[in-house]
């Protein structure tokens, strides 16, 4: 952050890969990083709030300075993990069951159908197409209570594939492995053609490994996607013990006015369900491939 | 897609063996086709079961209505064919359109404030005299990953007076507490907590395709004496133009649809009502009132909404993210 | 059903591929002639786990198994729903004035002749009037919350101001309290809280809703109501109670600080207080109600639920006996008192009284025959509509705007009273004004 001499040549220094150039203004960069850091301190402050405020024992949540940590660190996650005999530990659980499992089939359901629009020409990949366009603008809670009545008519309503199933599909993953998929040499696979091999050897062995960082976007996108849903496990599930987490904390905040010890309990649930996530971003930060988001309504 | 023996003229279905024993080299498009329906079996079958279905449910459901059958003061509400009616009611309802009238005040400041800091930010993060751009990146990205109900109620305690620090500093300094949640600041606080949920990601979409834009383009504009702001304006904020009508898309789409975060906050705060965004009124609707089939009617009713926006973005903006075609 | 076929039919395929994969639970209970029958019961409460074990230990050829399905509003929503979907428990909690609408709606169903006649002496005669509609019984009281009023009395003995019995000694006390110390107020009043206002103009002999022969009549803003409404105006114009929502952090705050030193409520509020500020013990203490009339002593009900046997059962005996059971047994009105239940019985308000006082007030020793005496003065014969809830979000919403906009009180009255009888009337109910 300090200022270049602005004399001589600086070399390129610590700055993210580019190629070699320099600095115009150090004036201007000063002010860009300056902004940069005031955007990332607004994004952090909540964060920084809830952990220190999971530190607060349920007294001094509301009486002492907010970025003051407390001293009921232990004694919070003991009752946070202890609550409705380890209710938290199953919605944790819940949750990466929900995220989990759903994103793996959901890519794989994605990833088949994106490659199938992408590779070959049969009637009605348009109208398929433009099915699953449309299927993108259609807002979560026309079709949650339809779904809460199919579900029962299957017997399933309450259970855990009534969250999972829903999950699965995603009109916009299809969209965007059509568009990874689309990247996919034709020669290479009419290669692999001509080798005989099969269609579904193709696509295993040849498009999947291509396709590995546009499947861990779907991936990703997904398991986000999934875990931060609030709606649809909230009207298909009755029984607490199969919550995820967003529903778990949202009835501990909705009860806390009756009980306020759960607010503390609501916090510091807060803070430990962003832990996970944040982790997983951070994990596979190097294979987002989100240029094809825009890229791809060229195609 | 001619052959010589005579199969069906439509393309096989997923299971159907194929037409006749040939091996597959000699009947590529049908084997193209075999492929390509099973592949999309799978999806298929989930769209049809959990979207198709869902969406044709609601509407046969939004012409239904449950009405009283067997006389006197406790008979049994059953459902019946009331045609239109409830598409007259929520039409009619005050209440129900004021929840738009709400969504626009709180757009207005949600979308433009999402989609002004992502473009700021990802601008910068591209600008080459920038430090600490993966920290700011990555830091700016983090809300991403919290749940909206989550994010409301981390800022629900930042707002509310007694845990505020904001409050906090303005009390110390002889102001009293900030109104956060009192009309007409609550429009701002409920579009901020969206803001600061979908910055990042709507950031990352808009960098990476800014990335994606060739140094050379730079080099001549440099070469033409052209300074780093004049650069950023008139050449990279139009060759994102596809990323940004994207990231507009999402962020109408999720305006529309904003439900968790009035209704995380409502306990603490009298200025959001049960209705006040049109999801909130179909939610109340559905399961308060018990009256699933007026809840269909309303949600078509935004569904329809949100297409017919959605249709009119993509359309204003066909020139710039098809080019000139 | 058409609607069945016609979604079974669209979605055949996906339903060959999932059926495979049901893991359905949750749809009524199991069990048949032989073997335990196991039964669905939704409940919500820190008195039902303890009630639910007493009577499985007890009873292992019925067993039951507890769903926290959520309060009063998600628990009866999620019912309504669940009934439709075909997937709803055996036994489930509802709250008194929910009770039609779960008529209405078809959850409840009629056990008249499922309650044997030592359970129907187990309750006092009017107690079944909060669950006999259209001489069919449709529930099993389990709890009721008289009307009280709670003090901080520490407080007010501090600033010296006795304890009001008229509601124009309660305006006499607000004075004193803002004139002693202009940080406290004698009460608040929340806008939206439907049952506390429900239970005021009942106080005032108001009868929101009434059956007249085949049709109903509805007076949500009848004189009596609107004079409630008038005098809370009175008190919020002259800045005597603050406008707050209840149990907000905020009201919690101010509560532990002494700035509010009473809260009319009920009988089971004293646990609510404890659970908000523990630190109080000894420092609150409970009076019967204030009154309209000096000497009068009539009060409502606030709050307070039964326990129902649901449609949808396939063991209504047994889920009746249970139900019947947690209501009327030695050991169910032990477990209701330590968790701050009010019982219905009478077996569990003899028993109340030979109980210590409650956690908050160890020091009021009277404390259960004070509420004995108050529970035998609750008004008779209250009537819930079918559409309660309708009322109660209309309610909430007018309230809210009415404070806002600086509207008196009695218009949010008038709105409620309108949304209440178009609501029935489009039903299909005959609404007599």
């Amino acid at each position: 952050m300090s200022a270049a001499p602005s004399t001589a040549r600086p070399t390129a220094t610590a700055a993210p890969p580019r190629p070699t150039g320099r600095p115009r203004r150090s004036v201007g960069g000063v002010a860009a990083t300056t902004v940069l850091l005031l955007g990332a301190l607004y994004c952090l402050v909540p964060v920084a709030w809830v952990v220190v405020a999971s530190t607060k024992s349920r007294g001094e949540l509301f009486t002492t300075f907010t970025f003051l940590p407390g001293s009921g660190l232990l004694d919070n996650l003991g009752d946070l993990f202890a609550y409705g005999g380890g209710q938290f530990g199953g919605w944790a659980l819940n949750s990466l069951l929900y995220a989990g499992v759903g994103s793996v089939l959901s890519t794989l359901v994605s990833a088949l159908a994106g490659y199938a629009l992408a590779k070959y020409e049969f009637t009605g990949r348009n109208l398929v197409f433009f099915l699953v366009l449309a299927g993108v603008l259609i807002p979560g809670i026309t079709l949650a209570v339809p779904q809460y009545l199919i579900m029962s008519d299957l017997g399933l309503a309450g259970s855990r594939w009534s969250v999972l199933l829903p999950s699965i599909i995603s009109p916009f993953g299809i969209y965007l492995a059509r568009v990874f998929a689309a990247s996919v040499p034709d020669d290479t696979v009419e290669a692999a053609r001509l080798d005989g091999a099969s269609e579904g050897r193709i696509f295993i062995s040849i498009a999947l490994p291509m396709l590995v960082p546009g499947l861990v976007t779907l991936f990703m996108l997904q398991f986000v996607g999934i875990w931060n849903n609030f709606l649809l496990p909230f009207i298909m599930l009755a029984d607490q013990g199969k919550y995820p987490l967003t529903v778990g904390l949202y009835t501990l905040l909705s009860r806390g006015s009756g009980e306020p010890g759960l607010y503390s309990l609501a916090i510091i649930g807060a803070a430990l369900s962003v832990v996970p996530l944040a982790a997983l971003m951070l994990v596979l930060q190097r294979y987002w491939r989100l240029d094809v988001l825009s890229g791809g309504l060229k195609g | 897609m001619a052959s010589t023996t005579a199969p069906p003229a439509h393309p096989a279905r997923a299971g159907t063996p194929s037409e006749d024993g040939a091996s597959p080299a000699r009947r590529p498009r049908q084997r193209h086709r075999l492929a390509a329906w099973t592949m999309l079996a799978p999806a298929l079958l989930l769209f049809v079961a959990f979207l198709l279905v869902p969406i044709g449910y609601a509407l046969w459901l939004s012409l239904r209505g449950l009405r009283l059958e067997g006389g006197g003061p406790f008979g049994r509400r059953v459902e019946t064919f009331v045609g239109l009616e409830n598409y007259a009611t929520a039409i009619a309802d005050a209440e129900f359109l004021a929840g738009f009238g709400r969504l626009l005040v709180y757009g207005a400041l949600a979308v433009p404030f999402t989609l002004g800091l992502a473009l700021v930010f990802a601008l910068l993060l591209d600008a080459r005299a920038a430090r600490a751009t993966r920290f700011s990146r990555t830091a700016i990205f983090l809300p991403y990953a919290v749940p909206g109900v989550v994010a409301s109620l981390l800022w629900g305690f930042l707002y509310l007076p007694g845990t505020s620090p904001f409050s906090w500093l303005t009390d110390q300094l002889g102001g009293g507490a900030i109104p956060f949640l009192q009309d007409p600041w609550i429009f701002a606080s409920v579009a901020n907590i969206a803001v600061w949920g979908g910055v990042g990601f709507n950031m990352i979409i808009i960098y990476t395709s800014l990335r994606g834009i060739p140094e050379e383009i730079y080099e001549a504009a440099r070469i033409d004496g052209a300074g780093e702001w004049q650069i950023a304006w008139r050449i990279k904020v139009p060759l994102v133009a596809p990323a940004l009508v994207l990231t507009g898309l999402f962020s109408l789409i999720g305006t529309l649809q904003v439900y968790g975060e009035p209704t995380t906050l409502r306990p603490m705060t009298s200025a959001i009502s049960q209705t006040w965004v049109p999801l909130m009124t179909i939610y109340r609707d559905a399961f308060t009132r018990d009256d699933l089939p007026l809840a269909a009617a309303e949600s078509v009713l935004l569904a329809g909404l949100t297409v017919v926006l959605s249709v009119v973005l993509l359309r204003l903006n066909q020139r710039r993210i098809f080019g000139g075609s | 059903m058409s609607r069945k076929s016609l979604l079974t039919a669209a979605a055949l395929s996906a339903a060959l591929v999932l059926s495979a994969c049901s893991g359905g639970s949750g749809s009524g209970g199991e069990g048949g002639g032989d073997g335990p029958v196991t039964l669905d019961y939704w409940a919500w409460g820190t008195a039902q786990p303890g009630l639910v074990e007493a009577w499985n230990a007890a009873n292992p050829d019925i067993q039951v198994r507890l769903t926290d399905a959520g309060g009063g509003t998600d628990s009866s929503a999620k019912l309504l729903t669940s009934t439709r979907a075909g997937e709803a428990p055996d036994v489930a909690v509802v709250e008194y004035q929910t009770l039609p609408a779960m008529i209405v709606g078809d959850v409840a169903t009629d056990i008249t002749d499922l309650v044997p006649q030592d359970v129907t002496d187990a309750f006092p005669a009017s107690t079944w009037d909060l669950t006999r509609f259209n001489d069919a019984v449709y529930g099993v009281p389990q709890d009721v919350g008289p009307q009280a009023l709670v003090y901080n009395s520490a407080r007010l003995a501090e600033l010296g101001i006795t304890v009001p019995t008229t509601w124009a000694e309660f305006t006499e006390a607000a004075r004193a309290v803002r004139a002693a110390d202009p940080n406290a107020y004698l009460a608040t009043f929340n806008p939206g809280e439907f049952g506390f206002f429900a239970a005021m103009a009942q106080q005032a002999g108001a009868s929101w809703w009434e059956v007249d022969g085949e049709s109903w009549s509805v007076g949500i803003d009848s004189s009596e109501s609107v004079a409630v409404a008038d005098y809370w105006q009175q008190l919020i114009d002259e800045d005597l109670v603050k406008v707050e929502d209840l149990l907000t952090p905020q009201w919690n705050q101010e509560l532990n600080a002494g700035q509010i030193l009473s809260w009319p409520s009920a009988l089971w509020a004293p646990g609510v207080i404890s659970g908000v500020a523990p630190d109080m013990t000894g420092q609150w203490a409970m009076a019967p109600m204030p009154q309209w009339t000096p000497g009068d002593d009539r009060v409502a009900y606030q709050g307070g639920s039964a326990t129902i046997v649901t449609t949808s059962s396939d063991h209504p005996e047994e889920a009746a006996e249970f139900a019947a059971w947690i209501n009327t047994s030695q050991e169910g009105a032990d477990i209701q008192l330590t968790t701050g239940q009010y019982p219905a019985s009478t077996l569990g308000q003899t028993t109340a009284e030979g109980s210590a006082p409650p956690e908050l007030m160890p020091q009021q020793t009277d404390f259960w025959t004070t509420a004995s005496g108050i529970a035998q003065n609750t008004i008779p014969a209250i009537t819930w509509g079918p559409n309660v809830n309708v009322a109660s979000s209309a309610f909430q919403d007018a309230m809210a705007a009415a404070v806002r906009d600086g509207q008196p009180l009695s218009s949010a009255l008038a709105q409620t009273q309108q949304a209440v009888v178009a609501d029935m009337e489009k039903t299909g109910f005959d609404v007599s004004g």
